[in-house]
C-alpha cells in the first residue's frame, strides 16, 4: 500500500511542471473523492476545518508534502534522481551572501555523501516538514507533538504561553518551538539551532543564528498551507520565505511505521539468536 | 542545576550509555554510581529505590479522565527498581562487572534486593529452551569482553531500547490523545493505537513492535506484534525472538501516582511456556527532588505564571558523532 502510494506521488510530481500544477493535480483528485472521504474522515465538508473543543484549528493527523522541496527549495530542472520543480521560495532565489553561496555550491557538489539525511540524522526545522516521508501531529491545548517517521525525531510546539528558554545556547537539532494563535493560523517562533542540518538535498544550509517563523493554516479539512520565514544574518542577506502544502494521509489504516534508519548501518551485527 | 547543566546531563547520560558498552573499563567506572545508589537505597534520587512494590489490582478507574473518556495518565513516569544492568536480579549489578566497586562489594542475601522482573514462573527465571539459555549467557559473558559486535548492546549505538527495556532506561513521558496513547522515551517513541485497526503485515519487524490497545477500567491493555527483538531486555542478554507476542497490561492506581506493567510474553521458539514480566513505575513531577535520570526536564520559561516542565529534544546518534559509524567501520 505504501509503495503504491509513493509511486503515485512520484508520478504526479514528475508529470508536473510547476508547484501550482502539482497542487492543482492533487487538489483535483481530492475534489473528486473528497465529498465522501471528507465527510467520513473528519466530519467536515469542503471549506470546513476540524477544530478542538476550544475552537482552535485541529492539526491532528498524518501529513506529507507532495512537493519536490526536499530536492531543492529553489526552482530546478530535472537532474538524475530528482524531478524538476518550480521551487517553493517566494521570489525564487535564496538570498545567500556571496560567501555562503560558495559554500552552498560546495555542498551541492558533495551532496551524494555530505547530506546529513544520508546518515538518517534529525532533519531539523523546517526540513522535517517537507521531507518526503510522513509525520504525525498530536495536538492538545498546551502543545502540538510532531512525530517524524524518519529517524528518531520528536518535536514539541508549545502553545501554553511559555517563552523560549532564558539560556539560548542549547543548539537544538529541531530548535525550540513556541507557538501562538493569530486567528486560525498557528504562528511558531523557532530559535536556538545548531549548524548541523541542511535545508534540502541541494545543499541549502544555515548557521546557528537560524531563526524560523512558521505559519500553519488549514485551508480545508485535509490540506495545510505551511509557510516559513527563514532568517540567518550569517548566511542570508535578508529573511526569505517558503510555502508548501501538506496533505492528510487518508488511506485506510495508514499509520507511521518507525524508521530508525541509522540502525540499518549495524543491523547485520544483531541477528536474532536462533536454534542451530 | 541550571538549564544548561541539565541539558549537559542529558547529553552526558546519552554519551555515557554509548561509552558503557564500547569500553568495559569505562563502563565499569560508570557503573559505580547506580550500584552505590542500589546499596544506599536513598529515599529520593539514584536509579534504584524500592526493594518491594505494591500490587495494583485491575478494576474500575476512579481518577480523572480526559474528555474522550480515557483515564488521564499523561505525564512523566519512571521505574522504581533499577536500570537495565540486570534483568532477573535488577539490583544485583552486572554479572562479571570488573569495576573496583563491583569487585569489592559483596552482595547480601538475594531476598534483600528487588525481585526478578520475571514474576511468573515463580523462580524468577525466563523459561528458556536450553539453546536459548546458552545464547543469553553467551551475551552476558560477552558484555564485558565484546569480541563480537553483537555483544555491544544496540542501545549503546542509540538504537531504541525496545520492549520492555524502554520502561527502565531513564524516565519517559506519556501523552494521550483521542485514539492514541503515545510514549516518548529517551530512545525512541511508541504509538499505541486505540482504534482497533489491524496489525501491520507480519514481515515488517520493528524495534518497538506494533501496538494495539484499549482501556479496561484502570488498565491499558496493549497487544504487541511485529517485534524485531534485537534490543535485548538488559545487559544480561535476555531476549525473545521476532515471533514473540506480547500482551501488556499497564495497571494504574486511581491516585495516579503509580502503575505496574504486567506483560505476558509468548514465544514458543525461545521459551517453554508463556512468561510474565512485571515492572513497577511511579509518576514524577516538579515537586520531586531533581533527578535527571528519572525526570529529565527543566522548568519552562513562564515568568509570573505556573511552573511547567519543559522536555527538551532527545537526540542520540547525532550528538554522539561517529560512535556508531566508527564501530560499524571497524567491524
Amino acid at each position: 500500500m505504501r509503495e503504491k502510494l509513493s509511486l503515485n506521488l512520484k508520478n504526479v510530481t514528475q508529470r508536473s511542471r510547476s508547484l501550482g500544477q502539482d497542487i492543482g493535480a492533487v487538489l483535483t483528485v481530492c475534489f473528486l473523492v473528497s465529498p465522501v472521504l471528507a465527510a467520513s474522515d473528519t466530519d467536515a465538508g469542503v471549506g470546513k476545518i476540524p477544530r478542538l473543543a476550544s475552537g482552535k484549528p485541529d492539526f491532528s493527523g498524518i501529513w506529507q508534502t507532495t512537493s519536490a522541496a526536499d530536492q531543492g527549495l529553489e526552482p530546478h530542472e530535472a537532474r538524475k534522481g530528482a524531478p524538476p520543480s518550480a521551487g517553493v521560495v517566494e521570489g525564487d532565489v535564496i538570498p545567500y551572501t556571496a560567501e555562503a553561496l560558495e559554500k552552498k555550491k560546495k555542498n551541492y557538489e558533495a551532496r551524494a555523501t555530505a547530506d546529513p539525511r544520508l546518515k538518517c540524522w534529525t532533519l531539523g526545522t523546517p526540513r522535517g516538514i517537507y521531507y518526503p516521508e510522513p509525520f504525525q501531529v498530536f495536538q492538545r491545548a498546551q502543545d502540538l507533538t510532531l512525530v517524524f517517521e524518519f529517524g528518531d525525531s520528536v518535536r514539541t510546539i508549545h502553545t501554553d504561553g511559555t517563552l523560549h528558554p532564558v539560556e539560548t545556547d542549547h543548539e537544538f537539532w529541531l530548535g525550540d518551538s513556541r507557538g501562538r494563535w493569530e486567528g486560525d493560523t498557528l504562528v511558531v517562533d523557532v530559535t536556538d539551532f545548531n549548524d548541523q542540518t541542511w535545508l534540502s538535498r541541494a545543499g541549502d544550509f544555515h548557521d546557528e543564528a537560524l531563526h524560523v517563523v512558521e505559519r500553519w493554516k488549514l485551508i480545508d479539512a485535509n490540506t495545510i498551507d505551511y509557510r516559513a520565514s527563514i532568517e540567518d544574518p550569517k548566511v542570508y542577506s535578508r529573511p526569505w520565505n517558503i510555502e508548501v502544502y501538506l496533505y492528510r494521509h487518508r488511506e485506510k489504516n495508514f499509520q507511521l511505521i518507525e524508521n530508525y534508519c541509522y540502525t540499518l548501518d549495524y543491523d547485520q551485527y544483531y541477528p536474532i539468536p536462533k536454534q542451530q | 542545576m541550571t538549564t544548561a547543566e541539565s541539558v549537559q546531563t542529558v547529553v552526558r547520560l546519552s554519551v555515557a550509555a554509548c561509552v558503557l558498552a564500547l569500553a568495559p573499563i569505562i563502563a565499569a567506572a560508570q557503573q559505580e554510581q547506580p550500584a552505590a545508589s542500589t546499596r544506599a537505597a536513598p529515599a529520593a534520587g539514584g536509579i534504584a529505590n524500592e526493594r518491594a512494590f505494591p500490587t495494583i489490582e485491575s478494576g474500575k478507574w476512579a481518577g480523572k479522565r480526559l474528555p474522550d473518556g480515557q483515564p488521564d495518565v499523561s505525564g512523566d513516569w519512571s521505574n522504581t527498581i533499577a536500570n537495565h544492568d540486570n534483568f532477573t536480579d535488577p539490583q544485583g549489578g552486572i554479572p562479571g562487572d570488573p569495576s573496583p566497586v563491583a569487585r569489592n562489594h559483596k552482595l547480601g542475601p538475594r531476598a534483600e534486593r528487588a525481585p526478578s522482573r520475571v514474576s511468573d514462573p515463580a523462580d524468577g527465571e525466563l523459561p528458556y529452551q536450553p539453546w536459548a539459555r546458552a545464547k543469553q549467557q553467551e551475551f552476558a559473558v560477552g558484555f564485558f569482553n565484546a569480541v563480537k559486535p553483537e555483544y555491544i548492546e544496540p542501545l549503546a549505538r542509540c538504537a531504541p531500547s525496545g520492549i520492555p527495556k524502554s520502561l527502565y532506561w531513564h524516565g519517559y513521558e506519556i501523552r494521550q490523545y483521542p485514539g492514541y496513547v503515545v510514549f516518548l522515551f529517551g530512545s525512541g517513541w511508541r504509538i499505541i493505537h486505540l482504534d482497533g485497526k489491524p496489525h501491520l503485515p507480519v514481515n515488517i519487524k520493528l524495534w518497538n513492535g506494533d501496538s494495539r490497545g484499549h482501556w479496561e477500567g484502570n488498565t491499558l491493555v496493549v497487544d504487541v506484534t511485529n517485534e524485531n527483538s534485537k534490543a535485548r531486555f538488559a545487559r544480561t542478554g535476555e531476549f525473545a525472538s521476532e515471533n514473540v507476542h506480547i500482551e501488556e497490561r499497564y495497571i494504574f492506581s486511581s491516585d495516579n501516582k503509580r502503575y505496574n506493567y504486567v506483560a505476558t510474553f509468548t514465544d514458543p521458539t525461545v521459551y517453554t511456556r508463556p512468561v510474565t514480566i512485571t515492572i513497577p513505575a511511579r509518576r514524577w513531577t516538579l515537586d520531586d527532588p531533581k533527578n535527571s535520570w528519572h525526570f529529565p526536564v527543566v522548568a519552562a520559561n513562564n515568568p509570573g505564571k505556573a511552573t511547567i516542565a519543559d522536555h527538551f529534544e532527545s537526540i542520540c546518534v547525532e550528538n554522539n558523532g561517529g560512535f556508531g559509524q566508527l564501530v560499524s567501520r571497524k567491524n
